[in-house]
């Protein structure tokens, strides 16, 4: 039992280092051989792991053999674009405003009720509403609206907004993330003066359950018993 | 690319290739070996009627060592039960030597030096046995 513990944690360790060298995207993100290589994987890790007989290596190596063969297809993808139409296809466009491609749909092999069902997940329901829609390599569907269902921004509202700043979270769970300190430029003091400040003497850094800061000055606390709250134009963030 | 993955690539790589000529190394040698004490025995018992004998026990002996030896290093590399003959043929042949049973003796030394032939073709580097 005790070489299967220790196979399990080799292993585990072993794949989950191989999807790190990968990179990090998703199972719907992947192209075609990125989801097979990800199936053979998840199968060759499962062969040791079980049978005591079979080395750890016969598991290990064909998975480092993978992640070559990954790489090397991710590079050539790279560099030559039929190589990459090859192994990845390309996205074919299955509606365009003459209606629906039906010949396209047939070369997918999908159905009209598959297309409508993604249309739905992006929030078209009618195909009145679509100008052009593309099925992508990685098998996710694109949709561009036609002018009038597309929903209004601020540019073609003409509304003036102000660069928009992301929010960084300085503390989680009663931690002080450090290295988000240096990016938004404020020190472990600033954030006890401004508990002091803002909630009494009593308020300390491990009872914060979120606090993120914008580069606007934007505060957003939250503390582990209580609600959140919102504070504005604080300076010594800028 | 970040320099992570460029190193880890590079590493696997090289660690692949090592393997490769570990294993191939490891393989024949161990069995060369066996081949080789197989012989050494064949030669020694040829004209022998009576093969109790500290001469032959100790070559057995020898064979078993060399054998055990090898084996646990084969061992990480291919499947255990895949090469547990030659470790089963040893043991008769023992028995057989202590029995000075010299028919199966020999029938014995045979099953080895034919598994430790044969064990090369699925332990190295060969078109049968990547197809």
């Amino acid at each position: 039992m005790l070489t299967i513990v220790l196979r399990a944690i080799i292993i585990y360790l072993v794949v989950l280092f191989v999807f790190r060298v990968m990179g990090k995207r998703q199972l719907g993100q992947m192209q075609p051989f990125e989801l097979v290589l990800t199936l053979i994987i998840a199968d060759l890790a499962t062969i040791p792991m079980a049978e005591i007989g079979v080395p750890v290596l016969h598991g290990i190596i064909p998975l480092l053999t993978l992640v070559i063969l990954h790489f090397l297809l991710t590079l050539l993808s790279r560099l030559s674009t039929k190589f990459s139409m090859i192994i990845s296809g390309k996205p074919v466009i299955v509606i365009n405003p003459k209606g629906i491609d039906y010949k396209a749909l047939k070369k997918l092999n999908i159905t009209i009720d598959d297309v409508f069902e993604a249309m739905r997940g992006l929030g078209y329901f009618s195909l009145d509403q679509v100008e052009y829609a593309i099925m992508e390599t990685n098998g996710k569907l694109s949709v561009m609206p036609k002018a009038e269902a597309a929903p209004a921004t601020n540019g073609a509202l003409k509304i003036k907004t102000e660069p928009a700043a992301i929010p960084v979270t300085i503390v989680s769970e009663g931690k002080l993330m450090k290295d988000n300190l240096v990016f938004a430029k404020v020190d472990e003091e600033f954030i006890q003066n401004f508990l002091k400040e803002k909630l009494g003497d009593k308020a300390k850094i491990k009872n914060v359950l979120v606090m993120t800061i914008d580069k606007n000055g934007l505060v957003y606390l939250q503390m582990k018993n209580g609600s959140k709250q919102v504070f504005e134009n604080v300076r010594e963030a800028a | 690319m970040k320099i992570f993955s460029k190193v880890c690539l590079v590493l696997i790589f090289l660690f692949l290739v090592a393997m490769c000529i570990v294993e191939d190394y490891v393989a024949s040698t161990a069995l060369a070996t066996v081949e080789d004490d197989c012989l050494r025995l064949e030669e020694m018992t040829a004209n022998l009627d009576n093969i109790v004998t500290m001469e032959v026990a100790l070559a057995v002996d020898t064979l078993e060592y060399n054998w055990t030896g090898n084996e646990s290093k084969l061992c990480y590399l291919v499947n255990h039960k895949s090469i547990q003959e030659i470790g089963m043929e040893i043991a008769k042949l023992k028995v057989y030597q202590q029995e000075n049973d010299v028919k199966e003796f020999r029938a014995s030394l045979e099953a080895v030096k034919f598994y430790s032939h044969s064990y090369l073709h699925f332990m190295g580097a060969s078109l049968h046995n990547v197809i």
